[in-house]
């Protein structure tokens, strides 16, 4: 019996799937957007605003999951503070879970002033707010947004590896997985979302998302051959298995042909692609996730 | 043997966990494989109810290999004492013993016998009953004993003769030859062989073995015989009276030593006196003392003992004029234990009961004794819960299953909650004869009241009711002494409820007084059988020698555990004294066997016995002390005898008086066996034995195919007899949550059922329902070359409580011990079935 | 600062009594399962089934036998959180709600725990989950409370065979190597301790003496650290955003470079009309 079969499962459960879905798209949306901002065209900002959207969106959802799923809501904040020494929970940087609530704060927060500013500059909102979009400032806010969800979409597999627990704690592979997932998710996300008002944004997403992809295919498969027989055999030769082989074939194989025959559909190939994408993460997620728990 | 020590008595476990430490060796001799067969060295697995046949087999070994402790023998116990020339064995009779007589009619027994063959040979020819003649002419008690001295028994000390003790033993026990222990055991040859080669090499001048049994052992219709059994070994292996030897009983319920000391029981008083018998020849206190005493060994003080417990029983009441009230005390007539009792309530005889710490309604062939319960008047429960036995009338499965309806019963019930005993203060006195006091941590809440209120509180008003009687029969109630209300005062830092009675005073009357000055008196040697003494318990004297010194508050172990003795913690009866005989851990002359196994021993220059515990012996009667022919009590005695109680200063291998069924132990079947008795066909099972008549209380026949399967009943750890101190706790309720057997996983093939599965039990009484409990710790025996299943239940469900289940004891039948009426719920037959 | 405190548990005395289970219970007030009814779980003696919010001490059954019953072991050992020196839970738990005491054991202060988990998975022996009375994560605290005020711990004072021993860790470290040596000379080959040294998570301050693998205890033979995993895992993942961001910086890049071209072909195409 390999040493984590002898723990017990948390049952973050359907919370769990949920979240790590959320927060998968929002970090690697706001990256997206990051990069987008920071070193994409000027008149493509209006596209990387759709990004920290996202992740704002994302993060808020995401931080309200998680403190739903505590067993002491009220007791979020705990997250960040030390209860009492009022102390940043960071201080503890060895804690992924704190860093990761740290994380998602910033990554909400900083996708948020960024987006504020994006609409000030270019927008509905008040122009004295644009401050935060513009100059130096603008540049630093974006750029933490996206290193924050960078950390983000990618903590969550560090946070399942810093587990004993079966499959999570067996692999390091998790952590990378996830992220090119999200990363893939967040692509096709915003493709969806902007359609074909940037062309070239939408090129250029397309292959981010086949990157992602095609990094994530990799993984899974070096991630199941690396792993021990008997976790394997113990945690998924059964129906979670199932669902991760329909998870990589219906959200990064079929995609990835899609992408690569962008025609094969007409006009709905890519969108499908995209959503494909995003169901398949979503499965992903479950079956790395429950195949844990159940085991 | 017999006893599940780990999981019943897991306390006193931890000394033998200590032993183990100390690389003692463990052998468990069960048929199931339980918690103390996981701690021991060697697991012997063994059918139920056959004991005797191994333990005999370990009797044949020792004799036959010349393993005994010779030494020992020769001059320690009966082996050279010469029987009777009419005494015939089973040997010869097929399996009874010369002086098998019918029982009167209506008895529960079909057979009785008369002990005049089992009788030592003496060196002239005496008539006990001229003796008896003679002796009602003396004066005074001591020169009336005198007068019973019998003259001295044959012997042959080379253990030749023919119709020496050794011989006999050596002829009875030829059959029981490993071969044979196999065949009726189930115990595989080579592992018996290995008990008796560990046994008996464990055994001699350097080493002892002790045996320690409770239920296992008891529950038999054989019971007192198996223990008999062993104590012809270990006397054989000089076991007795030797630090880490001896037999070990572990008692039951908390100070159920103390309740046989002081008694509750029916047959006894105090200090084990027998109980004055209608049907024996007691009607004087002259009768009762010549019946009782044995003129020789220590026993021949017992007119000390019995006028100063009848001072105690009538104080001042008690005259030399009137025999000290003996005409007051109650006498039997019959047998009143527990289930004689219960079959004369199921029919009718018995108008009310009071119930104190007891659950019958689970007990011993249960639904027959709820059902002698409906037959009562009034019963009055006094217990800390709603027991089955208080419920019955409502919640009983007969009434549940609308068989009987609650308006037709017609007892009345009284439920009167009880203080638990931290709520009391009092003593204990636990297996080791170990007296303890504890005190009290809590009054009890609300209404609830000591036990000892309770019997304080009803000898007050019956004293008061009967006060004005003239009628000769209420002279007992209204002579009894009753003097244990608190004074004012006395304690003033304690809570008192009120009425409740002062221990102290209690404690007092046991110990035993001056009658004149009330000065507290320091030993049971100081005892006079003139009155001038009150004592209620001879063997308790000296638990309490002055004032404010009670000796069971002790607490003082030895530095380091050595001796080990401890002789400053508690109070051990009698007089303080730890191991029983101890002067048979020193050899003829007064020395230690060996200085290993060192104990009590003669100092020749203090001239007196010293050592590690009391000395059990004459303080200073040296070892080359002759015996004084015709001397009564221990005169009669020589200074190499040690077992002061017996009348000739010997351990009995052969038992001439004291035991209803045979002088020696013989192999029979439990009353349900599934095989015939292998040693004696033509006697299944003890011919004295008792069972109960009643259509609800029949037997399964020998082989009976319906019944094929062995069952016994015992406990868990986790729970606590009838489950009333456990069930309704929800930390050990959730411990042990439902009724389980525990069955081989081939028997469960065998009968297609699975573990968790419901099955269905039955015997020749009832059926009831538990959950299977699938484990190789129970196994297939093989019995004479045929497979025998052997099943086991916990038995403490019943229909109250947090958890509940089917009460195993409505499976088993009232059948008794002829000695003691035990039942036998360790060794029946049934069927499993699974539930469909 | 006291000396580190802790428990040496020999499973080859222990009776499976549950004494320690009950102690716990009693000391800790922790409730029993549903009240106390529950079902007969099956396994062997054992009906508390796992250590859990509410079942701090838990004792196991093993039976073990040859279907001959030529040999034959009933295996019982008491489980209970192993204060690892390096505690996984500790190390994982976001809020600071599990500390180290001054007696080197650890703890949760319940008063700070959220009820996240994390320690939960963390922990590779399966000790901690959520009491669901307080909602929040619990496990023994080797009686903190007890130690404190220089007691015994309950299930130690309650063992009947010293199957529980406390005490100072270097003194229990003895009395475990001798233990060890008498049962080995007397034939017990299978001994062995468990916990005992730094080979396991720094050492555990409960640490038993087995009679077999640690396996058929169900304690893991090589159980390690969250942060252990976590770093390569955050190694890769790392990479990998390194590499997924290059990948769009290029694609930028490229994107930029076809933008500048485009313009630059616009230019050229606009230039002679204005030239011309
Ligand atoms: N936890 C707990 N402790 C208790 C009690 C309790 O209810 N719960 N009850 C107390 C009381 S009142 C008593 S009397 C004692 C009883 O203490 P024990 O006598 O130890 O109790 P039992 O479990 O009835 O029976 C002991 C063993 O006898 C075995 N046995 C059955 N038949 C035979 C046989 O023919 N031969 C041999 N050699 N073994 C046999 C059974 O398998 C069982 O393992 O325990 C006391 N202690
Ligand atoms: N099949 C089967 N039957 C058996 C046995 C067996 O092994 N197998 N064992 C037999 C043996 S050895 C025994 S001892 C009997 C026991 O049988 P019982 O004595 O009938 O059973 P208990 O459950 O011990 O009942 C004791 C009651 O006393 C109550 N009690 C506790 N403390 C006090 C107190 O201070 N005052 C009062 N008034 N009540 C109190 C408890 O709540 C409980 O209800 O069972 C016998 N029956
Ligand atoms: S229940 Fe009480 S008397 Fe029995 S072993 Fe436990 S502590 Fe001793
Ligand atoms: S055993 Fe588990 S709960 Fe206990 S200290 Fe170690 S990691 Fe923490
Ligand atoms: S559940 Fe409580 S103790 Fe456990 S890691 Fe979370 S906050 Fe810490
Ligand atoms: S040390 Fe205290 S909290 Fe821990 S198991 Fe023992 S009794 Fe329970
Ligand atoms: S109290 Fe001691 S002997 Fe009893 S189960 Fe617990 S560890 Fe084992
Ligand atoms: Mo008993």
């Amino acid at each position: 019996m390999p040493d984590t079969f002898f723990t017990k499962s948390p049952h973050w459960g359907w919370w769990a799937v949920s979240e790590f879905f959320i927060a998968g798209i929002a970090g690697a949306a706001a990256a997206i957007a990051a990069l987008l901002w920071l070193f994409g065209s000027r008149d493509d900002r209006f596209i990387a605003r759709y990004g920290f959207a996202v992740a704002t969106v994302g993060s808020a959802l995401s931080g309200l999951l998680l403190t739903l799923d505590l067993k002491r809501p009220e007791r979020f904040w705990h997250m960040l503070l030390f209860s009492k020494t009022l102390g940043p929970t960071f201080q503890k940087w060895w804690a992924p879970m704190a860093d990761g609530a740290w994380a998602l704060f910033l990554l909400g927060g900083f996708s948020f002033l960024t987006l504020v500013g994006s609409l000030a500059d270019r927008g509905p909102l008040p122009s004295g707010l644009a401050f935060l979009a513009r100059g130096v400032l603008g540049t630093v806010l974006a750029a933490l947004a996206g290193i924050a969800g960078v950390f983000y979409a990618g903590y969550k597999g560090v946070l399942l590896s810093a587990t004993n627990r079966p499959l999570w704690g067996d692999t390091p592979w998790l952590g990378i997985l996830l992220l090119a997932s999200g990363f893939a998710m967040a692509s096709a996300l915003l493709l969806l979302l902007t359609r074909d008002r940037s062309p070239a944004v939408s090129q250029w997403l397309r292959n981010l998302m086949a990157g992602s992809l095609a990094l994530t295919l990799l993984v899974v498969v070096i991630l199941a051959a690396t792993l021990d027989a008997d976790v394997r055999r113990l945690v998924l030769q059964n129906v979670y298995g199932v669902l991760l082989v329909v998870a990589v074939l219906l959200g990064t194989l079929v995609p990835l042909a899609l992408a690569w025959r962008p025609r094969l559909l007409g006009r709905l190939t890519l969108p499908s692609a995209a959503v494909l994408v995003l169901v398949g993460g979503f499965l992903l997620r479950m079956a790395m996730l429950l195949s844990s728990e159940a085991a | 043997m017999g006893s599940n020590m780990a999981e019943n008595h897991p306390v006193a476990f931890r000394w033998v966990a200590q032993a183990k430490l100390n690389g003692a060796t463990l052998i468990h001799v069960d048929p199931r494989f339980t918690r103390t067969s996981a701690m021991a060295d060697l697991y012997v697995p063994i059918r139920s109810g056959t004991d005797i046949a191994f333990l005999g087999g370990l009797i044949s070994y020792a004799i036959e290999n010349e393993k005994y402790f010779k030494d020992y023998v020769v001059n320690y116990t009966n082996a050279a004492t010469i029987i009777n020339d009419n005494f015939q064995d089973t040997e010869d009779l097929e399996g009874v013993f010369s002086g098998l007589k019918e029982a009167p009619q209506g008895s529960e027994q079909k057979y009785i016998y008369d002990n005049a063959t089992w009788q030592y040979k003496r060196v002239e020819p005496w008539d006990p009953a001229k003796a008896r003649e003679e002796a009602k002419k003396a004066a005074t008690f001591a020169e009336m004993i005198q007068r019973m001295v019998p003259p001295a028994a044959e012997k042959d000390p080379t253990l030749q003769h023919p119709r020496s003790v050794f011989q006999i033993v050596r002829r009875h026990f030829s059959r029981y030859t490993p071969e044979m222990v196999e065949r009726i055991t189930g115990c595989p040859k080579d592992v018996f062989l290995k008990v008796a080669e560990t046994v008996t090499a464990n055994s001699g001048r350097e080493r002892t073995t002790t045996f320690v049994y409770a239920m296992g052992w008891t529950q038999h219709t054989h019971g007192v015989q198996t223990i008999g059994t062993t104590a012809l070994l270990q006397l054989l292996l000089g076991n007795m009276g030797r630090p880490g030897g001896g037999i070990l009983a572990l008692r039951g319920h908390a100070t159920i030593q103390g309740s046989t000391d002081v008694p509750t029981l029916y047959h006894s008083i105090h200090g084990y006196m027998n109980h004055p018998d209608a049907r024996k020849a007691h009607d004087t206190l002259a009768d009762y003392i010549l019946t009782e005493t044995r003129p020789t060994g220590y026993w021949a003080n017992f007119p000390k003992f019995i006028v100063s417990y009848l001072k105690s029983m009538y104080g001042d009441a008690a005259t030399p004029e009137n025999d000290f009230g003996y005409d007051w005390h109650p006498k039997i007539s019959g047998d009143y234990s527990h289930m004689a009792t219960m079959i004369a309530m199921a029919k009718g005889e018995v108008k009310g009961a009071l119930i104190f710490g007891q659950n019958p309604a689970t007990s011993i062939n249960g639904a027959l004794q709820r059902r002698a319960l409906m037959q009562l008047d009034w019963l009055v429960v006094k217990d800390n819960f709603e027991t089955e036995t208080a419920s019955f009338w409502y919640a009983s499965p007969e009434v549940k299953s609308g068989q009987i309806k609650p308006e037709d019963i017609k007892t009345e019930v009284f439920l009167f909650p009880s203080a638990q005993v931290a709520e009391t203060e009092g003593t204990f006195t636990n297996t080791q004869r170990l007296i303890q006091f504890h005190e009290k941590a809590a009054d009890p809440p609300g209404d609830c009241r000591s036990d000892a209120w309770f019997t304080h509180q009803l000898a007050l008003r019956l004293k008061k009711l009967y006060a004005d009687s003239t009628l000769p029969r209420d002279e007992g109630i209204k002579n009894l002494f009753w003097d244990f209300d608190y004074d004012p005062g006395t304690y003033p830092t304690n809570t008192r409820i009120e009425g409740e009675p002062d221990v102290f005073k209690i404690i007092r009357e046991i110990n035993g007084y001056q009658t004149g000055t009330k000065e507290l008196l320091k030993s049971f040697g100081d005892l006079k059988d003139d009155g001038s003494t009150t004592c209620a318990s001879w063997i308790y004297c000296g638990v309490f020698p002055e004032e404010g010194k009670l000796l069971a508050r002790n607490r003082e172990p030895d530095p380091d555990n050595k001796p080990g003795t401890n002789l400053g913690w508690g109070y051990a009866w009698p007089a303080n004294r730890r191991v029983l005989y101890n002067r048979a851990s020193a050899d003829p002359d007064g020395n230690p066997w060996s200085e290993r196994k060192k104990y009590i021993w003669w100092d020749a220059g203090q001239k007196k016995w010293v050592g590690y515990d009391v000395p059990d012996f004459a303080a200073t009667k040296a070892p080359d002390t002759p015996a004084k022919p015709g001397a009564t009590g221990l005169d009669a005695h020589d200074g190499k005898s040690p077992f002061i109680m017996m009348p000739d200063g010997k351990g009995w291998l052969f038992v001439p008086t004291g035991l209803a069924d045979g002088p020696l132990p013989t192999h029979y079947e439990p009353m349900e066996s599934p095989v015939v008795n292998l040693l004696y066909p033509k006697q299944q099972h003890n011919p004295v034995a008792k069972h109960w008549q009643h259509e609800e209380n029949q037997l399964a026949q020998v082989g009976d195919p319906n019944f094929p399967i062995v069952l016994t009943t015992y406990r868990l750890t986790e729970h606590h007899l009838a489950g009333a101190m456990t069930r309704w706790l929800p930390w050990l309720a959730e411990l042990q949550p439902e009724l389980f057997i525990e069955m081989s996983p081939e028997l469960a093939e065998e009968k297609g059922i699975k573990n968790l599965d419901l099955v269905k039990i039955t015997t020749k009484r009832r059926s009831i329902v538990a959950k299977a409990l699938v484990t190789p710790r129970l196994r297939p025996l093989m019995i004479d070359g045929k497979v025998v299943h052997q099943v086991g239940m916990p038995w403490h469900w019943g229909y109250m409580g947090i958890v509940t289940g089917d009460i195993v004891n409505d499976l088993t039948a009232m059948v008794g011990d002829p000695n003691v009426s035990i039942h036998e719920s360790k060794a029946l037959c049934c069927n499993v079935e699974k539930l469909q | 600062m006291p000396e580190p405190m802790g428990f040496f548990t020999d499973t080859s005395v222990c009776i499976g009594c549950k004494a320690c289970e009950v102690a716990c219970k009693a000391w800790n007030q922790l409730p029993a399962r549903n009240g106390g009814k529950v079902t007969l779980s099956g396994v062997s003696y054992d009906n508390t089934v796992a250590l859990s919010g509410i079942q701090w001490r838990h004792v196991k059954f093993i039976e073990q036998f040859s279907p001959d019953r030529s040999t034959g072991r009933w295996l019982m050992m008491s489980d209970v959180c192993k204060h690892c020196v390096q505690a996984a839970c500790l190390e994982v738990c976001p809020t600071g709600a599990i500390i180290r005491t001054e007696f080197d054991t650890v703890v949760i202060q319940s008063d700070v725990c959220n009820g996240c988990r994390a320690c939960i998975a963390a922990c590779p022996f399966g000790v901690i989950e959520i009491n669901p009375e307080t909602n929040t994560a619990m496990k023994c605290t080797l009686c903190y409370d007890r130690m404190q005020a220089g007691m015994v711990p309950a299930c130690a004072q309650a063992c009947p065979t010293q199957s529980i021993q406390f005490g100072p860790i270097s003194e229990l470290r003895q009395r475990a190597q001798a233990r060890l040596e008498q049962l080995q000379a007397q034939g017990v080959t299978q001994a062995r301790l468990y916990g005992h040294d730094e080979s396991i998570l720094g050492g555990l301050n409960s640490f038993y003496l087995l009679l077999d693998e640690p396996e058929v205890y169900g304690l893991p033979s090589n159980p390690q650290l969250p942060s252990q995993k976590a770093a390569p895992a955050s190694a890769l993942s790392a990479a990998g955003a390194v590499a997924l961001g290059l990948l769009g910086l290029a694609g930028l890049r490229k994107q930029r470079m076809d933008r500048l071209a485009a313009e630059e072909r616009e230019r050229r195409q606009q230039a002679p009309e204005t030239e011309g």
